[in-house]
C-alpha cells in the first residue's frame, strides 16, 4: 500500500492527543500515529489527567479510550471538553472501544463523537478514519463556526452552498440545516426538507426531526405514528425512543411512557438523563420501586459529570419521603449542600428538607427551614424556576408565615399568568392557608396587571413609539422576568425597533436573550419560531 | 425476571456471549500481532514466512466468525446499534482493500478494484465491512490468484461483488446461498455462519418495502465464483 505525502503531512502538522489507561495501548497508538507522519503526540491515562492536557494546549485530534478505570469515562471527558469549550470546532474525537454503543453513534448529536473505532485497532484504520475525520472537519469548520456564534442565517447559507454540489457530506450537511432552521423558528422549512428526504428514503433521523415537528405543533396523533414506525424500524434509534415517551407524556399515556423510556435507558446504560426521565416518569406514576432504582443510578452516572445537576438527588430525596423513610430523604438532600455549589440547589433541598420533616410530624424543624428557606428567596424569588418557588411557598404557608408565601406566590401568578396548571397549583396552596379569597383575588389582579401591561405596550407599538414600548417591556421583565408573554412581547418590540432604525448588536442580543428564554420556559410556544425568524432575517 | 432465579440459573446465552467477547479480544491481539510480523520486510525473506501465510489465514477466520457471532447474537436482542448512514462506496472500498492487504499480499493474491465513481449509498459501515472482507477471505482461499472487488449502482440498489478466478461454488452451496437468502432453515457444515450472516445483514437493509439480498454465482469476470451483496 502506498501512501501519499499529502496524507503523511496531514499527520505531521497536527497535535495529537492519547487518551487511554492501558500504557500498552498508549504506546501502541503512539507508534502507529508515528507510522501514519505524526510528530506532536501527548498522551494521558485517565480523564482527568486527560481534562488537564485539554485546558493547557490545543490538540487536532483527539484519541481517546471509552473505559478509563476509575472516574471519567471517555464519554464524560468528551462532553467536559466540548462544554467547557476546552477543543475547538476544528478539533477531531475519536473514540476507542472493545464494541459499539448506542451512545457513541446514535447519542445525541451534540455529544457525538466524530468517528469511533472499535479494536482491534490497526494502523491502516487510524490512518483513513483519521484522515477522514480531519477532512470532514475542515470541510464544515466554516459552518460549524457561523453556528457557534449563534449566526442561524450565514450557517444555513453556508449549508446550502456546500449542498449543491454532490459531497461526501451530505447527511451532517442536510442534518446540520434542518437543525439550524428548527432552531431559527423556520419549522415549515425544516418540515420541508425531512419530507423531500422521507420521499427519497426511511431514514430515522430524518423521520424523528419531522415528528419533532409535529411534537412542538402539538400533532400528537401523527407524531405518535411517525416515532412509533421509527422505532418499530429502528430498534436501538434512541432518539425516537426519547421523543416518543415526550409524545406520550403529553397525551397522558404514563404507563406506556414509562415503559419507552425503560427501553430507551436499557438500550443506553450509561445515559444520565435517560435514567432521571424514567425517575422522574416512575415517581410521576406513583411507581417508587423504579423511581428510586433510576435516582439512585442517575447519581451514581452523574457522579464524574460535567452535566450533573440536583434533580435526581431531589427526586430520589421525595421518593424516599412517600416510602416514609425520612432519615435517608435528609441524607441525599445532605448531598445537595455537599456535592453542589449552587445556592438554587441548596435553596431547592432545603425547601424540600422542609416538606420532608413537616410530612414525619417534626414541625419545629419545619418551621426553622421555612424561616431560612423564606430568608433566601426574598430577593430571588422571580428568578428563580417556578415549581421551586411554588414548593417554597408551600412550605411557608404550611408552618403558618401567610404573608411571606402569599408574596411568593403573587410572583408565582405573575410570572406564569397564562399557565393554568400552575395557577390551579397556586389556588391549592392559597386553600392550604385558608386563603381561598384572598388567593383569588390575587390571581385576579396579578393577571389584570400583566395584561395591562402588555396591552399598553401593545398601544404604544401601533402609534410608532417603539422606543417607548421597549422602554415599558423592560422596566416589565425586571419585574417579571419569567413571564413568557412580556418576554414575547419585549423581544417583539425591539424587532419592530431594528426593522426601523436599523439592526443594533446589543438590542439584538437582548432580543434573542429574550426568546431562548420563552423556548426554554415553554418549547412548543408558536411565536417563538415567528419572532426568531423575523430576528434571523433582519436586514442589516 | 426475579433476581434470585436469576443468579441461580446464569442466563446461557449471556455467558456465551461474554465468553466469545473474551476470546475475541485474545484473537484480536493475535492478529495484530501476526500482521505487524508478516509486514516486517526481514521476516518476509525467511523460510516461516510461508508458513505463516496459512496460520494468518485461519486466524483471521476464527476473529471474523467470533465478532459474526457476537453481532448476530446483538441483533438477536435487539442490541446492535444499526447505524444507516450514508457513505461514500469508494472509501468503503479503499478501506476493506486496506484490511485485507496483509492477507491477500500473504497469499499472493492479486486483487482487482472495480467502482462507479462518485457513488453515495446507505448502509451500516461495519456490517457491511464485516461481509465483504468475510467474501473476500473465504475467496483468497478458493481462488487462483486473482480477485476482483466491485461496486456499482444497478436497478436501485447497490451492487458489491467479490469475484475470483478458481472453480466457481459447488451447485449445492448456490442452492444454499438462495436458502439462506430466503430466510429457510439450513443445518449444513462450516460455511453456514457467514452465509447466514451475510444474508441476515442484507435483509436488516430495507428501503420502501425493498430488503437487500445475498447472491452465490459463478461465472462473473474472473469466470470462477462471485459472491454479491445488494443494497437497497
Amino acid at each position: 500500500m502506498m501512501f501519499t505525502n499529502d496524507s503523511h503531512n496531514a499527520f505531521a502538522e497536527r497535535r495529537f492527543l492519547i487518551v487511554d489507561d492501558f500504557q500498552g495501548m498508549r504506546s501502541m497508538l503512539r507508534e502507529m500515529l508515528k507510522t501514519c507522519g505524526a510528530k506532536d503526540i501527548d498522551a494521558a491515562s485517565n480523564g482527568n489527567e486527560a481534562i488537564n492536557m485539554l485546558e493547557k494546549g490545543k490538540y487536532d485530534v483527539v484519541l481517546c479510550d471509552y473505559t478509563l478505570g476509575a472516574g471519567k469515562n471517555g464519554q464524560q471527558v468528551l462532553e467536559e471538553a466540548k462544554f467547557r469549550n476546552l477543543i475547538g470546532l476544528a478539533t477531531g474525537w475519536v473514540v476507542i472501544s472493545a464494541e459499539k454503543t448506542q451512545d457513541m453513534v446514535l447519542g445525541a448529536a451534540e455529544y457525538t463523537p466524530d468517528d469511533y473505532i472499535v479494536k482491534p485497532v490497526n494502523e491502516a484504520t487510524v490512518r483513513t478514519r483519521l484522515l477522514k475525520v480531519m477532512a470532514r472537519k475542515a470541510a464544515l469548520h466554516d459552518i460549524e463556526k457561523a453556528l457557534k456564534s449563534n449566526d442561524y442565517k450565514r450557517a444555513i447559507a453556508l449549508c446550502d452552498e456546500q449542498l449543491v454540489a454532490r459531497s461526501p457530506y451530505t447527511s451532517d450537511l442536510l442534518r446540520m440545516k434542518t437543525s439550524l432552521l428548527m432552531k431559527s423558528g423556520q419549522n415549515d422549512k425544516a418540515k420541508a426538507v425531512f419530507e423531500q428526504i422521507l420521499a427519497q428514503r426511511d431514514i430515522p433521523w430524518a423521520k424523528s426531526g419531522l415528528a419533532k415537528i409535529h411534537l412542538l405543533n402539538k400533532d400528537f396523533d401523527v407524531a405518535r405514528r411517525l416515532l412509533s414506525e421509527v422505532v418499530e424500524a429502528n430498534r436501538t434509534y434512541l432518539e425516537g425512543y426519547d421523543l416518543l415517551a415526550k409524545t406520550l407524556e403529553e397525551v397522558g399515556e404514563l404507563d406506556e411512557a414509562q415503559h419507552v423510556l425503560a427501553r430507551s435507558a436499557e438500550l443506553s446504560p450509561n445515559s444520565m438523563t435517560r435514567q432521571r426521565s424514567l425517575g422522574e416518569i416512575a415517581q410521576k406514576r406513583g411507581d417508587l420501586e423504579v423511581a428510586e432504582k433510576s435516582f439512585r443510578k442517575t447519581i451514581s452516572l452523574g457522579e464524574y459529570s460535567v452535566f450533573k445537576t440536583p434533580a435526581a438527588h431531589i427526586g430520589l430525596a421525595k421518593v424516599c419521603a412517600e416510602k416514609n423513610n425520612t432519615a435517608e430523604a435528609i441524607r441525599v438532600l445532605g448531598e445537595v449542600h455537599k456535592q453542589f455549589d449552587d445556592p438554587e440547589a441548596t435553596l431547592h433541598a432545603k425547601v424540600i428538607e422542609g416538606a420532608v420533616q413537616s410530612k414525619s410530624g417534626n414541625l419545629v424543624e419545619a418551621r426553622k427551614l421555612a424561616g431560612e428557606v423564606a430568608a433566601m428567596v426574598k430577593d430571588s424569588a422571580a428568578r428563580l424556576p417556578a415549581h421551586i418557588t411554588l414548593e417554597a411557598a408551600d412550605l411557608i404557608m404550611g408552618t403558618g408565615n401567610k404573608d411571606a408565601a402569599s408574596e411568593l406566590l403573587k410572583i408565582v401568578v405573575q410570572n406564569n399568568h397564562e399557565n393554568q396548571q400552575l395557577i390551579e397549583d397556586v389556588k391549592k396552596v392559597f386553600v392550604k392557608g385558608n386563603m381561598e379569597q384572598a388567593g383569588n383575588d390575587l390571581v385576579e389582579s396579578s393577571l389584570q396587571e400583566v395584561v395591562q401591561t402588555n396591552n399598553r405596550g401593545v398601544a404604544l407599538a401601533k402609534e410608532g413609539k417603539l422606543d417607548e414600548a421597549v422602554t415599558l417591556m423592560r422596566n416589565a421583565k425586571a419585574m417579571m422576568p419569567n413571564n413568557k408573554r412580556i418576554l414575547l412581547n419585549l423581544a417583539y418590540a425591539m424587532i419592530l425597533a431594528m426593522k426601523k432604525n436599523g439592526r443594533d448588536n446589543g438590542m439584538e442580543r437582548e432580543a434573542r436573550e429574550c426568546l431562548d428564554r420563552v423556548q426554554k420556559l415553554d418549547p412548543g410556544e408558536k411565536l417563538y419560531g415567528e419572532y426568531r425568524a423575523m430576528l434571523e432575517t433582519l436586514a442589516t | 425476571m426475579d433476581a434470585s432465579q436469576a443468579s441461580e440459573t446464569p442466563d446461557m446465552t449471556m455467558f456465551l456471549a461474554s465468553a466469545i467477547h473474551d476470546m475475541k479480544n485474545s484473537l484480536s491481539v493475535l492478529t495484530g500481532f501476526m500482521e505487524d510480523s508478516l509486514g516486517d520486510a526481514a521476516l518476509q525473506e525467511q523460510p516461516i514466512y510461508k508458513k505463516m501465510a496459512p496460520m494468518f489465514y485461519e486466524v483471521k477466520r476464527l476473529n471474523d466468525n467470533l465478532l459474526e457471532l457476537l453481532t448476530i447474537y446483538k441483533v438477536d436482542r435487539k442490541f446492535y446499534p444499526f447505524d444507516l448512514a450514508e457513505h461514500a462506496v469508494d472509501d468503503l472500498m479503499a478501506e476493506i482493500e486496506q484490511q485485507s492487504g496483509t492477507l491477500l499480499n500473504t497469499q499472493n493474491v492479486k486483487l482487482e478494484l472495480d467502482v462507479q465513481e462518485g457513488l453515495y449509498w446507505y448502509f451500516d459501515r461495519d456490517l457491511v465491512l464485516g461481509v465483504i472482507s468475510h467474501a473476500l477471505n473465504n475467496a483468497s482461499r478458493y481462488t487462483r490468484g486473482s480477485l476482483r472487488l466491485a461496486a456499482a449502482e444497478a436497478d436501485g440498489f447497490l451492487e458489491l461483488r467479490v469475484e475470483d478466478n478458481g472453480g466457481g461454488y459447488p451447485k449445492a452451496m448456490i442452492e444454499e446461498g438462495i436458502a439462506v437468502s430466503r430466510g429457510v432453515s439450513f443445518n449444513t457444515g462450516s460455511t453456514g455462519l457467514g452465509l447466514y450472516f451475510s444474508a441476515m445483514v442484507a435483509k436488516m437493509h430495507k428501503n420502501q418495502g425493498r430488503a437487500g439480498e445475498i447472491l452465490l454465482e459463478n461465472g462473473g469476470k474472473l469466470g470462477g465464483g462471485c459472491f454479491v451483496l445488494r443494497l437497497p
